[in-house]
């Protein structure tokens, strides 16, 4: 069950341009929007919006805004939803969304930190 | 007191609503002595122990951007796992390459289905909870340290690199006076603060140990199910609805 690392250049597609004129719901696509929100002095993300593949972890989700931001490997990101828990690094996004989206996206802040020792 | 730290008697607390959930989701916690004791929960968890030393993954996440200068695994821990590749039988992958230092490497990944007892005690020195585990093969042979630190979970792998006795070590349970390892509370107030914080903020109530258990349990295999968050969303929104 545990994640491989996947290609870092399997890539997150960007939601830059607005939605098509097909009527295709997020189901449908197999896509959510996440919107990215960053905490205390961690690195704010350029672009906050992003449509992800339901099925990805949040782990991925988590290596990939590490990329994105160039961090160490000393530094470890957390992610948070509704900013009172960690999901399980395993865990769907595509779930986390079913269970706590609202307005058509959800919302995940993150924060980086030297977490242990 | 720091900010983010907690109370003993707030642990406490914290830890009956914990229960209460607990035993509504039959998620196995349970709670183990008196006034002061501790909660428990013993779970199975199939492990892929990944022997592998730790520099090996950070070449392979090297893609990612990390840095990637030669790292610092001690060299002890390098002769232990020489030693046991071979004590099992396996052989030594030869992996010549040629753009690093390394001669050799162990290539060493496998399953394994464990017993994982795990302990959640209040720390007075921290005024955190702090939590404790051990775990143990289908034969009964405990876990050796460095299994363990080779099935913490992949997305916390390279964070143990430089220190793993900083993150993971062994220690006396405090009450039982046995063996156990610890996953170290000395920086819990820096992942719990943004939680807090947001709490504060947004004048909600939180359960402290709840949030602290999402964010360390994974480390060491122990996930806590959704349905304790979407239940507490769900009271809280209830409890906020006002009367007409």
């Amino acid at each position: 069950m545990s994640d491989n690392v996947e290609s870092p250049t399997e890539a997150l597609r960007e939601e830059s341009k607005p939605q098509s004129e097909d009527s295709a719901t997020n189901e449908e696509k197999k896509k959510i929007d996440v919107l990215l929100k960053a905490v205390g002095d961690t690195p704010i993300m350029k672009t906050k919006k992003w449509a992800v593949d339901r099925g990805r972890t949040v782990q991925s989700l988590s290596q990939f805004i590490s990329k994105f931001l160039k961090l160490d490997a000393s530094d470890q990101l957390f992610i948070y939803v509704n900013q009172s828990f960690a999901p399980s690094p395993d865990q769907d996004v595509g779930v986390l969304f079913d269970c706590f989206g609202s307005d058509g996206k959800l919302v995940l802040h993150y924060c980086k930190s030297q977490a242990w020792g | 007191m720091s900010l983010w730290a907690m109370e003993e008697s707030s642990f406490y607390h914290c830890c009956h609503l914990l229960l209460q959930q607990s035993n509504q989701l039959k998620d196995g916690w349970s709670w183990e002595g008196s006034k002061e004791g501790y909660l428990k929960k013993t779970s199975f968890r199939s492990v892929i122990i990944d022997s592998r030393p730790l520099f090996d993954l950070e070449r392979s996440c090297s893609e990612m951007g990390h840095h990637t200068s030669s790292p610092s695994v001690p060299d002890q821990w390098l002769d232990e796992k020489e030693q046991s590749a071979i004590a099992d039988g396996h052989s030594l992958n030869g992996d010549m390459n040629d753009e690093d230092d390394l001669v050799y490497t162990v290539s060493e990944t496998r399953s394994e289905l464990l017993q994982y007892e795990y302990h959640i005690l209040y720390s007075c020195s921290y005024s955190t909870p702090v939590l404790f585990f051990r775990a143990f093969t289908q034969a009964g042979r405990s876990l050796s340290l460095e299994d363990v630190w080779s099935s913490v979970h992949q997305n916390f792998r390279l964070r143990l690199q430089d220190s793993p006795l900083n993150v993971i070590s062994l220690q006396e349970h405090p009450l039982l006076g046995q063996p156990f390892f610890m996953l170290h509370p000395c920086r819990t107030d820096e992942f719990m603060r943004p939680v807090l914080q947001a709490a504060l903020d947004q004048h909600r109530s939180m359960n402290y140990l709840l949030s602290w258990l999402s964010l360390v349990g994974p480390v060491v295999g122990l996930d806590v199910p959704l349905e304790y968050y979407t239940q507490h969303c769900l009271a809280a929104s209830l409890s906020s609805i006002k009367p007409d």
